[in-house]
């Protein structure tokens, strides 16, 4: 009997780690009818349904990550990095892939782009 | 030989023709930008000059006690007396009297008008095919041009004969506006295809003229999050900036809660091209300074992209230049419209004589 709740609370942990997005992720994203990849690094903690933490450029430039919802492995959430805010929704593709879109706002302007991230191993 | 450039001369304008008026009438808005958004947004625009400025520490006092739970994100202090402080929230730009600490109203972001046309001018508002179609039609312009030239040169017509709106009438008006508008057309078209390929230009740069003399941002640490001591505050920040590059006033303070360090963006009014390109990057609990740019420092080849930036929106000279560009621009749907009625007279005549 302790064996199989043992077993059980090991495959509970193990399916959740599998949704967790906490942790690092890099990638790009591209501006429709952009030139080139801009580099993203996020750092995410997620807890239940509520996804917080950081994301910018690189490890040096972070911006705090604004109402943030994960859903079934469907990511939301936002980040203002000055005139320019950045609404994220990305699902994913595979266990350590994020997809999706990104939509970029500043008065004024409203651009959209393709985000590719992917899980930063852990050393 | 002069047949042969005159079809080609005809089969670019009626390929690209419409494109070409669309970048024109476009850019003759955008030169002007500044002065419509504040026509279009006057509430938000414009204050009445007051004796005493509020610092910053307390024109943010004033939008967070309006909005409590919104972290300030950046301060754009105004550069004009007549123009309100802005303080960036996440919800979108606050207006503020910078004399009385009255809000103004807020500017959500998102597409506006001026939004659109810019994102016509430069993408056709679409993606990766509006932007080449934009590319090619500046080419197609510079090929117009020349090819326009070419045809003017043997007769040299300038003066417009009349009545108004005959064939002759169509035929001079495209030859005078053509070689009055030429130098400044050309300009426009040359810059235009510098910046449609500016990343291209701008790695041919670095190798000709060196790379960028920028100094590399140093490894911050990520948000600032418990720390013992005080945090600087804005004015502080202005401060040191304005100390480490002098004649220089600030126009754009962000906050390190975003980025990670105070970013101060400096600028000295009276370099037109390069004068928005000083910046200090400050720890904001020591006050260190973790990176400093300055205008005089960046590279050649970055210079002449922010020349050729300049000379393609008009900044370069001030008013004078930009009234210049705005002109030219409104020249280039003329061109088309009259070069589309002398092709469509000819047509008319030469299939009537042909039936005849």
């Amino acid at each position: 009997m302790s064996k199989t709740i043992a077993l059980l609370i090991t495959l509970v942990a193990l399916a959740t780690s599998n949704h967790d997005l906490s942790g690092r992720w890099s990638g790009n994203f591209r501006v429709d009818g952009g030139d080139h990849n801009v580099p993203q690094l996020f750092i995410f903690q997620q807890q239940g349904t509520k996804l917080s933490g950081s994301g910018g450029p690189n490890e040096g430039e972070q911006y705090p990550i604004e109402n943030g919802t994960i859903v079934n492995d469907d990511a939301r959430f936002q980040l203002t990095t000055g005139e320019w805010k950045f609404t994220y929704h990305l699902q994913r593709a595979a266990k350590d892939d994020l997809q999706g879109d990104l939509k970029l706002e500043s008065v004024g302007e409203s651009r959209a782009a393709k985000v590719s991230l992917k899980r930063v191993k852990e050393k | 030989m002069r047949r042969l450039i005159l079809n080609f001369h005809l089969a670019v304008a009626l390929i690209a023709g419409a494109f070409i008026a669309l970048l024109g009438v476009t850019g003759s808005i955008l030169t002007f930008e500044p002065e419509l958004d504040r026509l279009l947004h006057p509430a938000v625009s414009y204050v009445k000059p007051g004796r005493r400025i509020l610092s910053l520490g307390e024109i943010g006092a004033a939008v967070s006690r309006q909005y409590p739970d919104e972290p300030i994100v950046a301060y754009l202090p105004s550069l004009s007396p007549e123009f309100p402080t802005r303080i960036i929230l996440s919800r979108g730009i606050i207006s503020v009297d910078q004399y009385t600490g009255n809000i103004l109203g807020v500017r959500t972001r998102g597409l506006t008008f001026l939004g659109l046309v810019r994102a016509l001018h430069v993408r056709l508002a679409s993606g990766d095919r509006g932007r080449l179609i934009v590319r090619c039609a500046a080419c197609a312009m510079l090929l117009s041009l020349f090819s326009g030239l070419y045809l003017w040169w043997p007769a040299r017509r300038m003066r417009i004969r009349r009545p108004w709106f005959s064939s002759a009438f169509w035929f001079d008006l495209h030859n005078a506006v053509g070689v009055f508008s030429f130098a400044f057309l050309l300009v426009l078209a040359g810059t235009g295809i510098v910046i449609g390929f500016e990343d291209q230009a701008s790695s041919l740069l670095g190798k000709f003229a060196g790379s960028s003399a920028m100094p590399v941002k140093p490894a911050l640490r990520a948000l600032p999050s418990e720390h013992s001591g005080l945090e600087l505050t804005p004015d502080q920040a202005v401060d040191i900036a304005r100390a480490q590059l002098p004649g220089t006033v600030a126009d754009r303070v962000q906050m390190p809660r975003f980025g990670g360090s105070y970013q101060v963006s400096l600028v000295n009014t009276r370099d037109r091209t390069l004068g928005t390109r000083n910046s200090v990057s400050l720890d904001p609990w020591s006050g260190q300074i973790l990176s400093t740019t300055r205008a005089s420092d960046i590279s050649l080849g970055e210079r002449i992209l922010a020349w050729n930036q300049g000379l393609h929106t008009g900044a370069a000279f001030g008013i004078s230049s930009r009234i210049i560009v705005a002109a030219a621009g409104m020249l280039v749907p003329v061109q088309i419209v009259s070069g589309f009625w002398i092709w469509l007279r000819r047509r008319t005549i030469m299939h009537s004589s042909r039936s005849e």
